[in-house]
């Protein structure tokens, strides 16, 4: 008998006629979701600036990557960032843009100080960003560099996870993660410690069409 | 009101005895006529928390059966009041005739502070009124949870109205619900994991800078009471006793 | 690995009598404690929400098959295999298999407790496959060749001068200063080498979603994100009791496994991972494994020990627990300690092999408490505790004594001839009436032992002195 048999059996022999519970229908209630998505995410070392249009989040970009004396920047290549065409914006940076540079993403993306994103969407309850894979979106630049800068148009904030299950479309992408924060460990004597394998720095400039 | 019954437990039957004369002679005080069914020995607890099923279960039978006939049950005990009043229907489960006898004897037995929060809610401030000049200024006392008191039973407001309302300041120390390492026989079976609690447990109660430990518990009573050094000025004492003290207004003599 | 009463004693004893550990515990099982506490009281319905989650995990046990058959086909259908495992040898030859097939020599792990609890690393280094434990807490006990001592924080029992020496050892060099964020950073300069050369990345799983065929990571360092990204196999292995059947039931799990561990409302990253990587998808590994553990789960199903296969792995229930917080993890022998594992690991591994653990409480019920599903563990102790009497695991002395002490309780009578004996028999060891226990026989120092009173209460109520 195969281990699969096996283990279905007996658990098909304590088969039990359950009543299933209904989905949870309590939803939180925020005034305002980017004041709360902010407050959320900047309680756990992100950060977060406010835009009131993509030409001042553009703007702020731009100051934060020379703030941050960024040099080499990968990109996903995503509508919201081609429409931005960040590489003939600041051309002084060394720029890889995912799926339109040649050469080695993986390589380029072990060694770049920053990695621009966008986001699928974003949980104000929790400041979670949804980060998803697909065509022209690398799991490797939101991951690799040490800073991790995501462009979030305030249209993709929800409410919270029940929310986003709810209006979720049918399929899945290979990869999805919710992204709370910088990456952090208190594997050491309890204490925080900021940046262990994943982005050193969360930014997200969050700004209104 | 016909007689109560009083079920010391075996604990303050053999070791405690003065937590047993206090509890009677409070629920005297409150006006109630007071019985000691003399067949009593243990609830059964020990065996039933120790996997001893069978034992259990014939300590049950015999409590069952010496209870039944008195219209409520008082034991100065958390623990063994949960036992009587939430394992016995369980461990007697399979015999229709004791099952609702078990039901029954569960339905009418109460803590001791719970009894008078119910029976006698207005007595200890009454009391208290009546004797003014015997009682001198409110003494501050710290409380601890016993886990099953607590968890089981939960009877937290019960123990301490009854202090306040004896006159007793209460500090609450930090996590006053945390085990004081008694367990019964878990204390006896890793002694040194139990005692390591009650020192834990023990720091918790000496941060409140308050020399008065209350239990209303036997088991945490004698627990607590046995890793206090000699002198280091904690004193442990059960509630039934601190109660009986305020009243009797004995509390100021003992403290001279 | 065993946990005898002798076993269980002498390893507490020696996480008592070690005051640096004593602190170290103490701290952070307070301020998971409090940082949990905190963060559910920010969900006005929590109560009612977990009372939901235990509903939902009830009803999915009581028809795991089908929601296992559903995640099969859910998660072969987007290119994922699905494999099963009745034990834990069976798990590793899988695991290990993918692995020579590929030609792999390295691979990374995230943090699994389902690897730890079937030894996986130690059946990959036999097949001469270096496994790299890339959780920061993980990757210390596995340089110190240590276990866990804590579900979620694996490491909590060394010190910053102690995993200084660690790294330093690793790293071939004599010292490294004992900072944290310096110790950090090596951590990650070390690691990102590993992640990106590894041939193969294995997690756990948080979670397995049926209605998708997803698995669910839950990480705050990002190593999650690694394993399960930059190599080019990614194999997860997960017991099959961690079925959530749709994504409104896994909403609701993330909801509570977070902020019941660490006080998180969200941990930093939740990756969901539904196949291997799709046509157009930059990166990503091309294939995706999962191997559904049995392990002694399936037995439990239909049994008084069902509930416990309810547990998320969060942890509470070890930061609550004063028997935990004080005899740390280690002394449990077992992977799973604290009152999970003081019920999972005789269940799933023996009770033979681990007779002392549903003896390892106090019965304090503040594990019930806390658990997000309120999983009845101080009720499952007492059955374990029956199951040993029943199995004639207890000592022969305590069943004598049980035993004695029960017939001689029967009887009022008896009882008093007996303890009357005992009064007699007690004087010569009573020293102003007080019995005591040298500091020298009891590791936190003198105790004061309970004896009979001089005289007993139904003696001084017949002589009216009541």
């Amino acid at each position: 008998m195969t281990a699969r048999t096996e283990i279905l059996q007996r658990l098909r022999a304590q088969r039990r006629e359950v009543n299933v519970p209904h989905p949870w229908q309590s939803r939180q209630r925020f005034d305002d979701l980017g004041q709360q998505f902010a407050a959320a995410l900047t309680a756990v070392y992100g950060k977060v600036y406010l835009a009131a249009s993509l030409e001042e989040a553009s703007g702020q970009l731009g100051q934060l990557l020379a703030e941050l004396g960024a040099r080499r920047v990968v990109a996903n290549d995503e509508l919201l960032l081609s429409a931005l065409d960040p590489a003939a914006r600041w051309p002084d940076l060394v720029w890889h843009i995912v799926g339109q540079t040649p050469g080695d993403l993986r390589a380029f993306a072990a060694a770049a100080d920053v990695g621009l994103s966008s986001a699928a969407a974003a949980i104000a309850e929790t400041g979670s960003l949804l980060i998803a894979s697909g065509p022209g979106r690398s799991r490797l630049v939101t991951l690799l560099p040490p800073v991790h800068v995501v462009l979030l148009p305030a249209r993709l904030l929800i409410t919270d996870l029940f929310t986003f299950i709810a209006a979720r479309g049918g399929e899945m992408p290979a990869n999805m993660t919710f992204v709370s924060g910088p990456s952090k460990t208190a594997d050491i004597e309890q204490t925080m410690s900021i940046g262990v394998h994943g982005p050193k720095q969360l930014s997200v400039i969050l700004y209104q069409e | 009101m016909n007689p109560i019954a009083l079920f010391v437990t075996c604990l303050v039957d053999q070791a405690l005895p003065e937590v047993g004369v206090a509890t009677a002679r409070l629920l005297r005080r409150a006006g109630f006529q007071v019985e000691f069914p003399q067949a009593q020995t243990c609830c059964g607890q020990p065996f039933f928390n120790s996997g001893y099923r069978t034992q259990a279960r014939e300590l049950a039978q015999h409590t069952v059966a010496l209870l039944q006939p008195y219209e409520a049950i008082v034991l100065p005990s958390g623990s063994c009041t949960a036992m009587i009043r939430l394992e016995y229907p369980h461990l007697l489960a399979d015999n229709p005739r004791w099952y609702y006898a078990a039901r029954r004897v569960a339905a009418k037995t109460y803590e001791l502070s719970e009894f008078l929060a119910k029976f006698a809610p207005d007595f200890l401030a009454d009391h208290k009124l009546e004797t003014m000049p015997l009682v001198s200024s409110k003494s501050p006392i710290t409380y601890h949870d016993s886990c099953h008191m607590n968890r089981m039973l939960h009877l937290r407001a019960q123990p301490r109205a009854a202090l306040r309302a004896a006159g007793y300041e209460i500090v609450e120390m930090a996590e006053s619900e945390r085990c004081c390492g008694f367990g019964g026989l878990f204390s006896v079976k890793m002694p040194e994991v139990s005692n390591a609690m009650t020192v834990a447990k023990l720091r918790l109660a000496r941060q409140t800078a308050v020399t008065t430990l209350i239990t209303a518990d036997p088991g945490c009573l004698q627990q607590m009471r046995g890793m206090v050094c000699p002198g280091d000025g904690l004193v442990v004492k059960h509630l039934a006793v601190a109660l009986e003290e305020a009243l009797s207004g004995n509390a100021e003599e003992q403290e001279q | 690995m065993t946990a005898t009463m002798r076993e269980f004693r002498d390893r507490a004893t020696i996480a008592i009598e070690d005051v640096r550990l004593q602190t170290a515990l103490e701290a952070a099982t307070g301020r998971f404690c409090t940082a949990r506490a905190a963060a559910l009281a920010k969900l006005p319905w929590v109560e009612a929400m977990r009372d939901q989650f235990k509903a939902m995990r009830a009803a999915t046990l009581a028809n795991l098959a089908q929601h296992l058959e559903q995640f099969e086909r859910q998660a072969t259908a987007v290119g994922a295999q699905v494999h099963w495992a009745r034990g834990g040898a069976e798990a590793c030859a899988i695991v290990t298999g993918i692995a020579q097939r590929r030609g792999v020599t390295l691979v990374t792990k995230s943090k699994s407790m389902a690897t730890e609890e079937i030894h996986l690393n130690t059946a990959l280094a036999q097949a001469g496959i270096q496994p790299v434990e890339t959780d920061l807490g993980e990757w210390i006990i596995q340089l110190a060749g240590e276990a866990p001592s804590h579900i979620i924080a694996p490491a909590i029992h060394k010190t910053k001068e102690q995993v200084a020496a660690l790294f330093a050892q690793e790293l071939g060099q004599t010292e490294l200063p004992a900072d944290i964020p310096a110790l950090t950073a090596v951590a990650r300069q070390m690691l990102r080498a590993k992640f990106l050369a590894a041939g193969m990345g294995i997690s756990g799983g948080n979670l397995a979603v049926a209605e998708t065929g997803s698995v669910v990571l839950v990480t705050n360092e990002g190593n999650g994100r690694m394993v399960t990204s930059a190599p080019p196999v990614h194999v997860a292995v997960i017991g099959i009791e961690k079925i959530a059947p749709t994504w409104d039931d896994a909403a609701l799990w993330l909801s509570l496994l977070a902020r019941s561990a660490t006080g998180q409302p969200m941990s930093i990253y939740t990756t969901v991972v539904t196949g291997p990587k799709r046509a157009g998808d930059p990166d990503g590994p091309e294939e995706v494994h999962v191997v559904l553990l049995d392990n002694g789960r399936s037995q439990l199903i239909g049994s008084k020990y069902e509930e416990i296969l309810q547990c998320i792995r969060c942890g509470a229930c070890l930061n609550i627990c004063p028997v935990y917080r004080e005899a740390g993890g280690h002394a449990y022998g077992s992977p799973y300690s604290g009152p999970i594992g003081a019920v999972l690991s005789p269940l799933l591994f023996g009770l033979e092999k681990y007779p002392a653990l549903p003896h390892a409480s106090s019965l304090c019920g503040a594990c019930k408490e806390v658990c997000p599903a309120r999983i009845d563990l101080p009720r499952m102790l007492l059955e374990l505790r029956a199951d040993l009497v029943a199995q004639g695991l207890a000592s022969p002395v305590e069943q004598f004594l049980e035993q004695g002490a029960a017939l001689t309780m029967r009887s009022s009578r008896v009882w008093q001839f007996v303890t009357a004996m005992g009064r007699w028999g007690q004087r010569p060891l009573l020293q102003n009436g007080r019995l005591t226990l040298p500091a020298s026989l009891n590791p936190v120092g003198e105790r004061q032992l309970p004896h009979l009173a001089a005289k007993s209460f139904r003696e001084l109520w017949r002589q009216g002195e009541v």
